[in-house]
């Protein structure tokens, strides 16, 4: 009864034109700001030696990297078409070109004997985004229809929440994967031995021999053995779990809250960053973010009126 | 103002199957890729021993110098760096990349004491070397190079 009630909320969901486009901002500046940042390590890939290519994904086909001056284009067009996406104009061109660009650059990235799994899923979602019609409000295409064809904002429709819903599987499934992973890989010794001490001895020695500073609270959390124990049975717990959200508010509201301050403990203790469930973008999609405005519209009224009233 | 109307039900109901199939697609094959993914980063149960594939510069002294994950793989990111050393040594490129790094390492002055790079692998009591204690278990030099000063 559960799973059908589970199958129905994704296939039904229902949500305004406004929240699958403050997604798509929300998605859409967090992408922006990880390729602007990133964007010399992008670059820098025109630079590394063809001989060790070996290409994963779409580009398993090639037995050579981009040119120099192709890796330039592709970051262009990832970042023009990225303002362009999270401004909504020319949306669905814009969206697709971004989405791919952003696939492309990754997976290139990943081509060289390293994949790196913080990407996955901030370009699974950019691919579900270039689907949908995330841009019918609050964009530069809302703004330029003529009245008789603008969408109306508020109206709930299955158009706008099942695109949000995918999105929010997307999350959901990538962390049941990497749950099953460690119960598949590592067995029950993954959370009743001392394999998490041993995971975060491994990241710190590491990054010591590489001559990088050892993650801030390795060594706190390596004198702690037996409560590692316990977080990693909480840690596969979590991600099994991610189904939860799908249940209501708060089971939603905690499974989230457990996520994040698990992606901030590995942060600390390895030093190794999930960008996307860290800056909320992986959880975006699980949250009715067109009331944030309101919201902070009403507040800021009422500091003013106060304020005036003082 | 107007709404458009969805998809019909049966073509979400296949979309979303066909994403879910997708996405779970990596697990059934047991195949790692990329965006679709099995997740498998830290998945394996490890002991508390392990071998580290490093890089680091030797002075005219003979005393050990660490680098940096810049210098030895041209990236901050230390998946990559390691990432890099790996794939070079299994194609029998050590040489190449040892080379590359004291290219590297010649142009920054605080290193201008060393005169050798060895890329090694290194096995190591992790957790003793996490708690500062001495954690060197064995030592194998998989390429060594001069930098080159004139």
């Amino acid at each position: 009864m559960r799973c059908a009630a589970s199958v129905m909320h994704v296939l039904d969901a229902i949500a305004p034109a406004t929240r699958l486009a403050a997604f798509r901002v929300v998605v859409g500046v967090f992408v922006l700001a990880y390729l602007t940042g990133r964007s010399p390590v992008f670059l820098a890939l025109a630079d590394r030696p063809a001989e060790d290519f070996d290409g994963v994904g779409v580009l398993a086909l090639l037995s050579a990297p981009f040119s120099g001056g192709l890796v330039g284009a592709v970051v262009i067009v990832a970042l023009v078409s990225g303002v362009a996406t999270t401004l909504g104009w020319q949306y669905r061109p814009n969206a697709i070109a971004f989405a791919a660009a952003v696939l492309l650059l990754t997976t290139l990235r990943g081509s060289w004997g390293q994949l790196l799994h913080f990407e996955n899923l901030m370009v699974l979602q950019l691919i579900v985004l270039a689907a949908s019609p995330a841009a019918d409000a609050w964009s530069l295409d809302a703004r330029r229809r003529a009245e008789p064809d603008r969408h109306n904002p508020t109206e709930q429709s299955v158009r706008y929440g099942w695109p949000l819903a995918v999105a929010g599987l997307v999350t959901i499934v990538t962390y049941v994967i990497a749950g099953i992973a460690k119960l598949r890989y590592g067995g029950l010794d993954w959370i009743s031995g001392d394999t998490l001490q041993n995971h975060i001895a491994y990241s710190a020695a590491r990054l010591d021999l590489l001559g990088g500073n050892p993650p801030v609270l390795a060594e706190f959390a390596v004198r702690r053995e037996w409560a590692l124990g316990l977080g990693a049975a909480v840690g596969v717990a979590i991600e099994l779990s991610a189904p939860m959200v799908l249940i209501g508010r708060r089971s939603r509201n905690v499974w989230v809250a457990a996520a994040w301050l698990m992606h901030v403990g590995i942060l600390l203790t390895m030093a190794v960053g999930f960008p996307s469930p860290l800056f909320g973008a992986a959880f975006a999609s699980f949250f009715a973010l067109e009331q944030v405005v309101p919201w902070a519209r009403e507040r800021g009224v009422r500091w003013r009126s106060a304020v005036t009233a003082a | 103002m107007r709404t458009r109307p969805p998809l019909r039900r049966v073509v979400r109901a296949a979309v979303t199957a066909v994403v879910f199939a997708a996405l779970f697609a990596p697990v059934l094959l047991d195949r790692d890729s990329f965006p679709l993914s099995t997740y498998p980063m830290y998945s394996s149960a490890r002991s508390g021993e392990s071998t580290l594939l490093t890089a680091r510069g030797v002075a005219s002294d003979g005393s050990s110098r660490k680098l940096t994950p810049t210098l030895i793989g041209d990236s901050d990111d230390p998946l990559v760096v390691v990432g890099r050393l790996r794939a070079a040594l299994s194609v029998g490129r050590g040489d190449v990349r040892c080379a590359e790094i004291a290219e590297r390492v010649l142009m920054r002055s605080e290193f201008d004491d060393v005169v050798v790079i060895e890329i090694a692998s290194e096995r190591h009591d992790t957790v003793a070397r996490t708690l500062d204690q001495k954690s060197l278990i064995d030592r194998e030099v998989r390429a060594a190079c001069d930098v080159p000063r004139p």
